[in-house]
């Protein structure tokens, strides 16, 4: 498939030769580069003059925390035990979200029955029950996996269960005619319509996971990402704690591009927005 | 080209078929009793007015819905669900968006456990023969319309029903499109000659695809006219307007379907 935009959409040449291309990415990634160095160039240059670095530190500062936090040891496991926690919360919350999601979609009465029940359980802000959750599972890991997992269960589940329900009839009709067995309209109509939901589902709780982790290590913990940055602004260490929310904006945004690789490569049957509704000369 | 292999049609067989259905509070007939016999490899077309019933007629011949009365053989046997001998091939090419265009295809091969060679390497000749070459590989939403469609179309040929249901397959599509493809259906169908009831609103279409055109009235639906077509085969879709017996054909079913559709006007009024 070439990669050239289809003729209509190529722009017009322009009447007055422009200095820069405004539409390059080398450009556009140049323009973000200086916007990033003029935002930290301000905020470090009106450190202790505009406002003051006692409270919201500068970079400077920020840097020699982290520099100071990446040779301690401590914070290696800090970080593998949010990540941990992240993973198991991320993984049961997410398989047991599809398992009951196909199961109430299969099971029509039991899901009708169950409908109610899980909208008000889904109603239950997370928060509240925090304090709960150490005493019902300590404050080991447990409770975080536990936090992270139904904000996870809930959207994957009811992903599933939309996109299950929502399959076209006609299709399965199609896939009968032409001698499908019931299994085999699950397996080959149902799931992969519901496939793009349940991906979609899975992308969307990412963010979720991590703030359940670090809620929860926030509230009772003795190791995390979450413990160390609860523990850095006790002690006033701004520049301590600006540096782990650094941290974990980084993890948070190099997990999204993967879910972003990964969602793109399965869902490559759907048209992208530049392609919808046209059809894409091929071959 | 493997058409050597086809299966031929089967005789379908309509006994006293109708359809009534509740609706709130009176009982409305979709259908009324109709006793049909359509041969074994006969091309019969079904005109009429919106709503008279064609498609409950194919949706009953299919299995999906259940006559009120009557029966359905099919080779003497009775029709009681869905089954591999009867092909339905809808207006809307309901291809699966998630499945390439040759996956679509070889759909019911899958369905049937066919090995994934074989199945790649028959849907790849039925592609070449509606001019899909080189467009197995493509998604849905990357063909147009009439692309779709054939590919509708050949992922029921495939697996060689007797018996083909189609209901306005060439509708959506635009007049050159649907000639180009009539004319694909009649080649294939010749070498094949499976058994296959075509419904349309075009009544140009009817005339030149089929053995025998039945007209059907206003609702409640039934058969009120049947006409057989006696234009030799094989047909020149592009230019059949031009015969005598197809101008002769078209203007005596045209009046009466006239009428029908009369009917449906002032019933809606």
């Amino acid at each position: 498939m070439s990669t050239s935009p289809p003729i209509e959409e190529s722009a017009p040449a322009p009447m007055t030769r422009r200095r820069f291309d405004t539409e390059s990415p080398w450009v556009v990634n140049a323009g973000r580069l200086i916007l990033l160095i003029v935002l930290f160039a301000l905020w470090e240059i009106g450190g202790g003059w505009l406002f003051d670095t006692f409270y919201f530190s500068k970079p400077s500062l920020i840097a020699k925390a982290f520099a100071h936090d990446i040779v301690d040891p401590a914070f290696y496991t800090d970080l593998a035990t949010t990540g941990l926690e992240l993973v198991l919360g991320y993984v049961i919350g997410g398989v047991s979200g599809i398992a009951l999601g196909i199961l109430l979609a299969r099971w029509r009465f039991v899901g009708k029955i169950c409908d109610p029940f899980l909208l008000a359980l889904n109603s239950v802000p997370r928060i509240a029950v925090a304090p709960m959750l150490i005493v019902w599972f300590g404050i080991g890991i447990a409770s975080k996996v536990f936090l992270a997992g139904t904000l996870v269960f809930f959207i994957t589940f009811f992903n599933t269960l939309s996109g299950i329900r929502g399959v076209d009839k006609a299709l399965c009709d199609v896939a009968r005619v032409q001698g499908a067995s019931e299994w085999q309209i699950f397996t080959k109509v149902m799931m992969p319509h519901a496939s793009a939901w349940i991906l979609t589902g899975l992308k969307m709780s990412l963010p979720f996971a991590l703030v359940g982790v670090i809620i929860g290590e926030f509230l009772v913990s003795s190791q995390g990402l979450g413990y160390r940055l609860n523990f850095y602004s006790t002690q006033y260490n701004t520049a301590g704690a600006i540096s782990m929310i650094l941290i974990m904006m980084f993890l948070m945004m190099v997990l999204t591009a993967i879910a972003d690789r990964v969602d793109a490569r399965l869902l490559r049957w759907r048209p992208s927005d530049r392609e919808a509704g046209g059809v894409v000369p091929k071959a | 080209m493997n058409t050597a292999s086809q299966a031929g049609g089967a005789e379908l067989a309509l006994a006293g078929v109708g359809k009534r259905f509740q609706a709130r509070d009176r009982v409305v007939t979709a259908l009324e009793a109709t006793t049909l016999t359509i041969e074994n490899g006969e091309f019969v077309t079904l005109v009429g007015p919106s709503g008279c019933g064609k498609s409950t007629l194919l949706n009953i011949i299919s299995g999906l819905t259940f006559a009120s009365e009557g029966s359905v053989r099919l080779d003497g046997s009775t029709i009681t669900g869905v089954n591999r001998r009867v092909g339905y091939i809808t207006q809307q090419d309901n291809l699966f968006p998630w499945r390439t265009l040759r996956e679509n295809v070889a759909l019911p091969l899958e369905l049937a456990g066919v090995p994934a060679r074989e199945r790649r390497g028959k849907a790849d000749q039925w592609l070449a023969r509606v001019g899909l070459d080189g467009f197995g590989d493509a998604f849905p939403y990357e063909l147009s319309g009439g692309m779709r469609q054939r590919g509708n179309i050949i992922r029921t040929l495939i697996y060689e029903p007797s018996v083909i249901l189609m209901d306005e397959p060439f509708g959506p599509l635009d007049a050159q499109t649907r000639i180009v493809l009539q004319d694909m259906l009649l080649s294939i169908w010749d070498s094949a000659r499976s058994t296959i009831v075509f419904v349309t609103h075009d009544l140009t279409e009817a005339i030149a695809l089929a053995d025998r055109v039945l007209l059907m009235s206003a609702r409640p639906g039934r058969i009120v006219r049947a006409d057989r077509v006696n234009i030799p085969r094989p047909r020149n879709v592009f230019q059949i307007h031009e015969d005598p017996e197809f101008r002769r054909l078209y203007n005596e079913i045209w009046d009466e379907l006239r009428v029908q559709v009369r009917n449906v006007d002032v019933a809606a009024h």
